[in-house]
């Protein structure tokens, strides 16, 4: 008795001490914008983009691995690294992309907050700058590492995915079928399709994850000799985020898509999918849900986009220092916190679309950066013998490959 | 001044006018001057040219040269040379003088004539937004209106001598002569500030760098983590010649977070008398007053004079807070009393230390951290002795000590 109690407690501390930078990361990475587009993709075209989800978990555990080895092995962030070896013009406007990015990903957690507090009927005026305020100062007053460990258990909520999925007994067949078959190629010559493909990848693989992947695992100060705990880290936080992904899809196809809601115009309408699981109460578990990912995700945003551009760029940062002595550090956080959160109180500001638009573009952006990552993980005066291997190389160009092309023809198709 | 980044990828004109190549970079050999360029790479048709300094008539959008193509030889990397942009641009340094890790935007250079030809020297490092301007601007918009521009944003640049280089490599450490001159002068609270920015492999370049002194006092006061992931990767001995040199007590603490094994290993290396007092001191938890004590501390018989307690002062190689109080000891090391530095700086020399003594403030090797500090506070003391069950000093705590305790543990 005893004994498999204290067997079990091992087990325990052992998956606790796997809970790395790589599980964390997987998990800010269903945030409101994942939720929101998985729920879009499943309510608008049922099961049929399921063939998306094993390429891009693939592509997802490749570059996350690559970010988290570089980390290991560089003992440096992603773009020190970039400005380093590709000088100043470069990382400029790769940092600039960033900011506009991940200002739109700022966008949409907040939009997420609102949303899910306006299934209770609180006005997103009151919300809103609540929230910002709220996660400034969690974060400059150091007390987000507390926290931090609230929002993780709290995103537990996603098994209710798993179960809700399950629940609404979908069809097995044609969703298992749905993930392996070629996709449709009369998909290629609709917008709309390219649209949801482009912002299904941007979401499960963000530009700003690998930053702040890389960015932990220097922080954690793990180095290539404990490295091949961390690598179990990432794989399994990516196969974590990329069961609750299907099961999200799955869960609005079942629900949405066959009673035939396939345009979510609201919270409302999502929160239908965790029907089967709730019932009644259905809205309540979901504005939960949104309400914790997208806090979650906005307190690492801004704060993990202050310090890649600070690092990369060459300014003071650090929350240790003063206002004054890193100004720009402090003035970027706190303008993305104020201007993503004051732009969502425009009158008739559309919520719901901005929370797919930024991940399309998350989409749009990954290909860049991965290239950079691709140049950085197979310098061998960088990385030594641990450079990429033939395969990881392989899969990784195919993933920019892709991207590129997938943007290209949804702009062609725009017109 | 001319800035490097205008002069990469200058062209470059040999004796006939015509031009043969860019600056591709430009190299210092500090084993023969510290600032001067001793060569420029030029990337030619025919592969990347060594084009000697002295050959080289005016610098600017071109760069003319006094002699043929055909007499620049080919370049071959080496190790005892440092490139400009290679080594320096967009790298990290330390600003000795504004005390903290710095990114360069661009370096500065000023051409001095000499004999025959103008001889280039380095004189700052560009760390403010002129010279990130200047590189984003740089072939995009007309150079005029750019230097015009530029020379309205007030600059922020560091003077060559105050910049130390860091360079995990420790053979070229040596070739390119980076002693850390400037940040061993710095105070050990901002030196560690600086190491705790630094990525792992270059937090352990600059600790082996520094003299072992230096390094302990700086490590002392670095946060315990970094402490040790830069101990872990240290070789034993070195590891040993640092922790010899630190307060045994901050030793103990340090070794404590070390696995066993390497702790051993370090210990091994070192001299008899620092190993038996850091692992005495090993032997008690780290949060009594025991492991918060060191060893370092002043004592005198009893018997004696403030003549023999200004000799012990003399010789003592402790902290500057242990030297505030002199402690007595009778039969056996007991301790017998304490005497303030101030009572023995205004006696005369003959005067019996047992006339200055007053009584000795001490606490049980197992006191606890807590209450030790609220001893610090309810008697306004600057150092508390530890006694054993025997009422025998085992060592003292400082108050320095106590106000990193309380300040950790927020």
């Amino acid at each position: 008795m005893t004994q498999t109690l204290k067997q079990w407690r091992t087990r325990m501390l052992l998956f606790l001490a796997v809970v790395g930078p790589g599980f964390i990361t997987a998990n800010v990475d269903n945030d409101a914008g994942g939720i929101w587009t998985y729920s879009v993709a499943g309510a608008q075209f049922g099961y049929t983009l399921l063939w998306a989800m094993i390429p891009t978990t693939i592509a997802l555990v490749v570059v996350q691995e690559m970010a988290s080895r570089m980390g290991a092995v560089t003992g440096k962030g992603l773009s020190d690294l970039i400005r380093e070896e590709f000088g100043f013009r470069i990382t400029f406007f790769l940092m600039l992309a960033l900011v506009v990015t991940n200002f739109g990903n700022v966008m949409a957690e907040f939009a997420g907050v609102a949303s899910s507090l306006e299934l209770f009927g609180i006005s997103r005026y009151i919300v809103v700058p609540l929230a910002a305020a709220v996660v400034w100062l969690l974060v400059v007053q150091g007390t987000y590492s507390t926290v931090e460990k609230i929002f993780l258990v709290a995103s537990l909520f996603y098994v209710c995915y798993i179960v809700a999925g399950v629940l609404a007994h979908p069809d097995w067949k044609a969703a298992t079928f749905a993930m392996v078959t070629r996709p449709d190629t009369g998909g290629i010559r609709n917008y709309g399709y390219l649209y949801m493909v482009i912002g299904l990848v941007g979401t499960t693989i963000a530009p700003w994850m690998q930053f702040y992947l890389q960015a932990s695992v220097v922080e954690k100060g793990i180095t290539i000799r404990q490295y091949a705990a961390s690598r179990w880290d990432v794989i399994v936080g990516c196969l974590f985020a990329a069961i609750v992904a299907w099961f999200i899809i799955v869960a609005c196809a079942a629900t949405l898509h066959t009673a035939g809601v396939t345009q979510l115009n609201s919270a409302a309408d999502a929160a239908q999918a965790l029907r089967p699981l709730a019932g009644e109460y259905a809205y309540l578990l979901f504005a939960a849900g949104l309400f914790n990912a997208s806090l979650f995700a906005a307190s690492i945003l801004p704060i993990s986009t202050a310090y890649t551009v600070c690092e990369g760029l060459g300014f003071e940062s650090g929350l240790d220092k003063k206002f004054h002595e890193a100004p720009v550090f402090y003035w970027l956080y706190t303008l993305l916190i104020v201007a993503g959160a004051g732009v969502l109180l425009l009158p008739g500001f559309p919520l719901e679309h901005i929370m797919v638009l930024s991940q399309v573009v998350n989409g749009v952006v990954l290909p860049f950066v991965l290239i950079f990552m691709l140049l950085l993980t197979n310098d061998r005066e960088l990385m030594g013998t641990h450079v990429n291997s033939r395969l990881f190389n392989v899969i990784a160009w195919i993933t920019v490959g892709s991207m590129i092309l997938l943007t290209l023809a949804m702009l062609i198709t725009q017109r | 001044m001319i800035a490097l980044s205008e002069l990469l990828g200058a062209s470059v004109r040999d004796a006939s006018g015509a031009v043969k190549g860019r600056v591709r970079d430009l190299a210092i050999t500090p084993q023969d001057h510290p600032t001067r360029v001793t060569f420029l790479i030029v990337r030619t048709s025919v592969g990347d040219r060594l084009l000697p300094s002295d050959a080289v008539k005016s610098f600017g959008k071109t760069l003319r040269t006094t002699d043929q193509q055909s007499d620049w030889t080919t370049y071959t990397a080496s190790d005892g040379v440092l490139l400009l942009k290679r080594d320096l641009l967009d790298q990290q340094i330390i600003d000795v003088h504004g005390r903290k890790v710095v990114r360069v935007n661009d370096v500065e250079l000023d051409g001095l004539p000499a004999e025959q030809h103008l001889s280039l020297h380095v004189v700052t490092v560009d760390v403010g937004a002129r010279g990130a301007i200047r590189r984003l601007g740089k072939g995009v918009i007309p150079s005029f209106t750019l230097r015009a521009f530029l020379d309205k944003i007030p600059p922020r640049v560091i003077p060559w001598q105050f910049v130390d280089l860091i360079e995990v490599d420790p053979a070229r450490r040596v070739k390119l002569k980076i002693a850390y001159q400037g940040l061993s002068r710095m105070h050990p609270a901002d030196i560690a500030d600086i190491v705790e920015d630094l990525p792992a492999a270059e937090q352990k370049a600059v600790i082996e760098a520094l003299d072992e002194e230096v390094a302990a006092e700086a490590l002392e006061e670095i946060d315990p983590d970094v402490q040790v992931s830069i101990v872990e990767s240290l070789d034993n001995e070195r590891a040993a010649d640092i922790v010899e040199e630190m307060d045994p007590g901050a030793a103990a603490d340090l070794l404590g977070d070390l696995t066993e094994v390497r702790s051993d290993e370090i210990l091994k290396e070192m001299d008899k008398e620092e190993r038996d007092e850091v692992s005495h001191l090993l032997e008690f938890g780290e949060r009594t007053a025991a492991g918060r004590m060191t060893t370092d501390y002043i004592a005198v018989s009893a018997d004696g004079t403030a003549h023999d307690a200004v000799e012990a002062l003399r010789a003592f190689e402790g902290g500057p807070v242990a030297l505030a109080t002199i402690y007595l000891t009778g039969p056996h090391d007991t301790l017998a009393g304490a005497v303030p530095l101030v009572k023995i700086a205004t006696a005369a020399g003959h005067t019996p230390l047992s006339a200055l003594s007053e009584s000795a403030m001490s606490c049980a090797p197992d006191t606890p951290q807590r209450e030790v500090a609220s001893l610090f506070d309810k008697y306004n003391l600057i150092t508390l002795a530890v006694t054993d069950e025997h009422g025998r000093l085992a060592g003292i705590i400082t108050a320095d000590d106590v106000i990193a305790m309380l300040h950790s543990k927020k």
